[in-house]
């Protein structure tokens, strides 16, 4: 076949050129979206690091398929060994708590949540997609250098805030992480068992199920 | 080729067992190391292109109420692939190239779960005169390129829209330069043949 194109018709290569300029996202989506991508690499720890010998496609297929038969298997282990609790009492299915609840693990997460706290002002969509980043930001930059407790605090802050916000899901992904580095083992299975049940979609759902495995 | 070069290659759709397994593989295999500056370095990328990666995954038919997950499908693949990108090379073809293995994954899932889409064009909204048309005219390409089979709406978006030449379209989806020239070919007609289609139906209300 020739190289050579057929030109397209003048209007179409307007319409062409007019979508080559990119318009910029408005704030709040490209808040939300840095916020889960940042909340991504803390909740999903360090990238892969490559492996240093190249090898070929098939021998690396082959790889990947072995081990992911040896995971799968793994597994199936822990879930046939969870799957036959010895005689353990029926548990209460944990609810989210009120902050102010003391003895939920959950809401331990806020050690000096303030009392009567004022309800604050309401927020442009904007200004509280900003708000929320920031809060995240600063629980992120906190588990990033393993200061877990630090972290609660923004996580707590934002539970306050924006009960049900835009980055809820992120929250929550970082208060298992939080939880997790604290040696809080218990509160985060708790946390990671209500994280299934309310984002049983998310992207963040393996970080998660890595963080607190054996959560159900 | 490194093995992570081969999972890039095959991003799942979101939210797979497949994909589940691989990260979970990758956490599981990966021994423990100093943390890299890498992830900043994604972070920053992704940051900066974020713009381009959203009206990417548009354009290759995703629809708006799934785009904010999809483009962290794409910011969780660049992270992993990340040890593979050149960076004496541009990076949007390289982000061109994850968004369309995870678009193309989406549009599978789409396609099993609903059996006759519906064409969305919801750019079009309220505006000053140039505004409007400005935006009717992004709807119009949107919708023009949704008529188009995935495989070629990629090359000819690639080539004709963020002008990568043909020889590297041809490297980034992995086909060959042929393929490349017929699928334009045909994807330039089948895209003028519908900006007709929707300019006359247009003129007739």
């Amino acid at each position: 076949m020739s190289r050579s194109q057929p030109p397209l018709l003048p209007e179409v290569r307007a319409l062409l050129d007019h979508e080559r300029e990119i318009q910029p996202l408005p704030a709040t989506v490209r808040a939300r979206a840095l916020a889960r991508a940042h909340a991504a690499v803390v909740a999903g720890g360090r990238a892969a690091a490559p492996t240093p010998a190249p090898r070929t496609r098939w021998a690396a297929a082959a790889v990947f398929c072995l081990l992911s038969v040896a995971v799968g298997a793994s597994a199936y282990q822990i879930r046939a060994h969870l799957a036959t609790p010895p005689s353990q009492p029926p548990t209460p299915t944990p609810v989210p708590p009120p902050p102010s609840v003391r003895s939920a693990p959950i809401a331990q997460v806020v050690p000096e949540a303030p009392g009567p706290a004022p309800t604050p002002p309401a927020l442009s969509r904007a200004d509280a997609a900003r708000a929320e980043l920031r809060l995240l930001r600063q629980a992120r930059a906190a588990v990033a250098r393993e200061d877990y407790a630090a972290a609660l605090r923004p996580i707590a802050e934002h539970t306050r805030q924006f009960k049900d916000g835009r980055l809820t899901e992120e929250r929550e992904a970082l208060r298992v992480k939080a939880l997790a580095g604290l040696g809080r083992g218990e509160d985060a299975r708790r946390a990671a068992s209500a994280f299934r049940a309310r984002f049983p979609r998310s992207v963040l759902l393996p970080a998660v199920n890595q963080m607190s495995p054996s959560g159900r | 080729m490194p093995a992570s070069n081969d999972l890039c290659d095959k991003t799942g759709p979101p939210g797979t067992i497949y994909n589940r397994v691989v990260v979970s593989h990758l956490r599981l295999v990966s021994p423990p190391a100093p943390r890299l500056n890498a992830d900043d370095a994604c972070l920053d990328a992704f940051q900066k292109e974020l713009d381009y990666v959203y009206r990417t995954l548009r354009r290759l038919g995703t629809a708006p109420s799934e785009v904010d997950d999809l483009a962290q499908e794409v910011f969780l693949a660049l992270r992993r692939c990340w040890a593979d990108y050149d960076s004496s090379r541009p990076l949007r073809p390289f982000l061109f190239g994850i968004s369309f293995r995870i678009a193309s994954a989406y549009e599978r899932k789409r396609r099993r779960e609903v059996a006759f889409g519906v064409v969305e064009v919801g750019d079009a909204g309220p505006g000053p005169d140039d505004a409007l048309q400005s935006k009717q005219a992004r709807a119009l390409v949107l919708a023009a390129l949704d008529r188009i089979p995935l495989p070629r709406r990629a090359v000819l978006v690639m080539h004709d829209i963020d002008d990568v030449p043909v020889s590297e379209v041809a490297s980034i989806l992995d086909i060959p330069l042929f393929t490349v020239y017929s699928r334009l070919r045909k994807a330039r007609r089948e895209l003028e043949s519908a900006i007709r289609r929707f300019l006359k139906e247009a003129d007739s209300r």
